[in-house]
């Protein structure tokens, strides 16, 4: 039996001339797994939400076709009707769970279908155990981690017993161990129903599914088994996808095998292994921080510090509640006020500690995970040069220039901040950060919730800046990211810095802290391998 | 030289009036303080055990009781009801920011009323034609609604007034702090009123803490942009303020943006897919119910007798 049977689907958002999605046929099999894929925008979330029935009922404009999903015809089925035929697990947890306790989250579904309160306990019981999240019952879905918070959105559309699952970029807000957690969850659900996976990890996800699906400018480019991913490599990179990279150096060095070893070992003999990437040397000290935090009653949340270098980037990582977000918020004075913290920071051999954060702002520039919620002004260029005008700096407009200029930003000028793409949004915030004349920038989980090619463009982005003479820290869970572009790595851990030193260094030893290399470090890391096996 | 103090500590005064209470809440307890008293917390004592119905009627008594009766009986029941926050999760620290609020209301509401009173209400209310007057205001100030003259029984009022509304304020909180959105909308479903209805309440339960969160996000960015920079930081409160309001665009858009998918996440959950809901546990009326419904019988009675006896609406409203 089909689950999904899709003809002609076209759809135009409200005032749009070029269709959002435009598929001729595709069709999905019931319990095949297939893995959709695609640059941001490119059409994948468009297309979910037609096989959802969020379009048209919940979003309208022009829709155009037939979409089926197990012989339901989604425009004339209603969507309460149509929810235990398909579910869909969203990308950001935070705003699709409704409930503050767990349990009312995941018996939400089941209570809306009128059912029986045994068969609702009956149904909050085995999507529980499905997701191994039976022993978050009891608390209050604000006090989760993210991974924990994405199982319990996943177990709340499962209590509606969909026959089609889709999970719309389910790890892409959260950490490795969460991200892992999910993917056994997958892994399990794959012998049990039919899924559909938007996902960016296509090396994580290709163990799990049996076909791909590449969409871009809302149409599909691929559709192939995922057995025949590697014949695809260069079109994919060439459309903006992450893939393997053992792929891409195999697919260049006609190697003809899909296995990591090999390829390596291929590459060995040919002498073709890629060289690292280039890390800054070794300078002067810019900043040392120290940072403790703890509650009330005394429990330790974080004690750790870090060391600064000019020019330097800093990643620091960690999974979930390690401490990493609480100890950049400690040194910005961003806490709540129920946290004991304290902390030292010396500033180029000067002491801040005890600067209020107005005055500690005019060297270190913040950029929080949410950095919408610092765009205030009704023009980039205000934004911009909002702090230059507070803080009374003569001649302000030279140094707004120079910024829009270096971000990318004269040709947004008058445009309202909030109006711009996800990225343009990004780099006015951290324009408006640096005006000031910092010294130091750090960023909150900047490559949360991006795909490749914006984290792409982030990184390079970063790497400019670095070369503009600053110094930056970031926090991410972005293993590849950090490979690619940071010159050191701290990894936290219960709140203690664990790891210290150079992306190579770290990731030999990291895996114990759930954080996995990346395969461009383990494809050019004889030692790596020997350590590990 | 009189003329500009004069002046000077009229315009102070009135100042004081518009921004102080908020100001001295915002350094007591901090944005996040307001979301701590608007978010709940799991917890084992009476209210957390309470059906959410019971409190809505509880809190629907304490107006009409505060609202019927003399002042010090609406003081009382400040005082009982800031006193049983020391039963909730987090008891003290609720405790003291419900009892700053009673404080910032208690002084917001007596200096919104002080003022502006007309003279024969205050003769009204204390049988005299005698008032004390504290300071004279400069004249033009009549224009904003001003009586010439700040009266001691002016204050008395605008106090005696604020006893209506702190009582009802804090049994608000109480609902918010030890309900789930969830449990609210099973009590209201149960008494007929219609799912989506309800459900805007649930979402505005979910919303209001996380907006203090990210105002609070907001200002702090803006104080290190140079917010206040050139300031004394006495004045920091009034920029926390003007920050504050300023944050509010990019919160609301960034919430609206969530929205969508908390659109998504209810309407894919079968949501509204019939007029009413089954619940995983139906809410039912317990031991604690039965003891708080009896208090509440008892104090309608209580509030009878009072009002035979005299201690009614102790001054005039039309203030």
């Amino acid at each position: 039996m089909k689950a999904l049977e899709i003809q002609n689907l076209k759809f135009f958002y409200m005032g749009r001339e070029e269709p959002a999605i435009d598929i001729e046929h595709l069709s999905i099999e019931d319990g095949e797994t297939v893995l959709i894929t695609g640059r941001s925008g490119g059409g994948k979330s468009t297309l979910v939400n037609c096989i959802t029935g969020i379009i048209p009922h919940v979003f309208h404009g022009e829709f155009e076709g037939e979409v089926n999903v197990y012989g339901k015809n989604t425009v004339k089925t209603p969507l309460s009707k149509l929810s235990t035929d398909v579910g869909i697990v969203l990308q950001n947890p935070e705003t699709q769970v409704l409930n503050y306790t767990v349990e009312e989250e995941v018996a939400f579904g089941p209570e809306n279908l009128c059912l029986e309160s045994n068969d609702i306990s009956e149904r909050v019981r085995e999507s529980v155990d499905i997701t191994g999240t039976s022993h978050l019952m009891e608390r209050e879905t604000y006090t989760l981690s993210g991974g924990e918070l994405q199982r319990i959105a996943i177990a709340a559309v499962l209590s509606m017993r969909p026959k089609l699952l889709i999970l719309d970029e389910p790890t892409s807000n959260i950490d490795p161990e969460g991200t892992a957690k999910v993917f056994d969850i997958i892994r399990k659900l794959k012998e049990e129903k039919t899924l559909i996976v938007v996902e960016h990890k296509v090396e994580r996800m290709l163990p799990f599914v049996d076909r791909i699906i590449v969409i871009d400018n809302g149409k599909i480019l691929l559709d192939i088994k995922s057995s025949e991913l590697s014949h695809y490599v260069e079109k994919m990179v060439e459309i903006g996808i992450e893939v393997p990279i053992h792929f891409i150096y195999a697919k260049q060095n006609g190697i003809d095998s899909e296995d990591m070893d090999t390829i390596r070992e291929r590459l060995r003999q040919i002498n073709m292994i890629p060289a690292p990437p280039k890390r800054a040397e070794t300078s002067r000290v810019v900043m040392q921080a120290a940072v403790n935090v703890s509650t009330k009653a005394g429990k330790k949340l974080v004690d750790g510090e870090i060391e600064l270098q000019e020019k330097q980037i800093l990643a620091i990582m960690g999974r979930n509640g390690a401490g990493k977000s609480t100890f950049l918020k400690g040194l910005m004075g961003f806490l709540d006020i129920d946290l004991n913290c304290e902390i030292q920071v010396e500033l180029d051999g000067r002491d801040i500690s005890r600067e209020h954060i107005i005055r500690r702002g005019k060297e270190i520039a913040f950029v929080p995970q949410n950095f919408d919620l610092t765009l205030i002004s009704k023009s980039v260029e205000l934004e911009i040069a909002y702090s230059l005008k507070k803080r009374k700096v003569k001649n302000f407009m030279e140094r707004v220039d120079k910024l829009m200029d270096m971000f990318s930003l004269s040709d947004l000028r008058y445009r309202d901040p909030l109006s711009l793409s996800l990225g343009q949004r990004r780099r006015v915030a951290m324009a408006s950060a640096m005006a000031s004349g910092v010294k130091v920038i750090m960023l909150d989980e900047p490559t949360s919730g991006q795909d490749y090619f914006h984290k792409q463009v982030l990184g390079k982005e970063l790497t400019r800046i670095k070369e503009a003479g600053y110094s930056i820290v970031i926090v991410t869970h972005d293993s590849r990211f950090v490979y690619r572009f940071a010159d050191r790595v701290v990894v936290f851990n219960e709140g203690r810095k664990v790891l210290d030193g150079t992306p190579e260094s770290v990731f030999m030893e990291s895996r114990q802290y759930s954080i996995l290399p990346p395969s461009d470090f383990i494809l050019r890391s004889d030692e790596y391998e020997l350590v590990n096996h | 030289m009189n003329w500009l103090i004069i002046n000077a500590v009229s315009w102070i005064l009135f100042f004081f009036g518009a921004a102080f209470p908020v100001l001295i809440l915002l350094k007591a307890i901090g944005l996040t303080g307001f979301m701590k008293v608007t978010r709940y917390e799991s917890y084992h004592t009476f209210y957390y055990r309470m059906n959410p119905a019971v409190k809505i009627i509880l809190g629907i008594m304490v107006m009409v009781v505060a609202s019927v009766t003399i002042w010090w009986i609406g003081a009382i029941m400040t005082i009982a009801i800031l006193l049983s926050y020391l039963t909730l999760k987090d008891g003290k620290r609720k405790f003291i920011t419900g009892m700053f609020l009673t404080i910032m209301t208690v002084i917001g509401t007596t200096w919104a009323f002080a003022p502006y009173t007309p003279y024969v209400i205050l003769q009204e209310a204390f049988h005299s034609n005698h008032l004390t007057a504290l300071w004279v205001w400069p004249s033009y100030f009549t224009v904003m609604g001003y009586q010439p003259s700040l009266t001691t029984q002016g204050i008395i009022y605008g106090f005696q007034i604020s006893m209506r509304f702190t009582a009802v304020s804090l049994m608000s909180l109480v609902l918010v702090m030890t309900s789930t959105p969830s449990q609210v909308l099973r009590s209201l479903n149960k008494v007929g009123i219609p799912t989506s209805l309800t459900f805007s309440l649930v979402v505005a339960m979910r919303t209001v803490p996380r907006i203090f969160e990210y105002i609070d996000t907001s200002v702090k960015i803006q104080f290190m942009k140079g917010l206040g920079s050139n300031a004394p930081s006495i004045l920091r409160p009034f920029y926390m303020l003007t920050g504050a309001f300023s944050g509010i665009v990019p919160v609301i858009v960034f919430l609206v943006r969530g929205a969508k998918d908390t659109a998504i996440s209810a309407d894919t959950r079968a949501f509204r897919a019939y007029s009413k809901r089954t619940y995983m546990h139906p809410m039912t009326i317990g031991k604690v119910d039965k003891m708080a419904l009896s208090a509440v019988i008892l104090i309608i009675l209580m509030t009878v007798i009072v009002v035979m006896m005299g201690f009614g609406k102790g001054i005039s409203y039309n203030g």
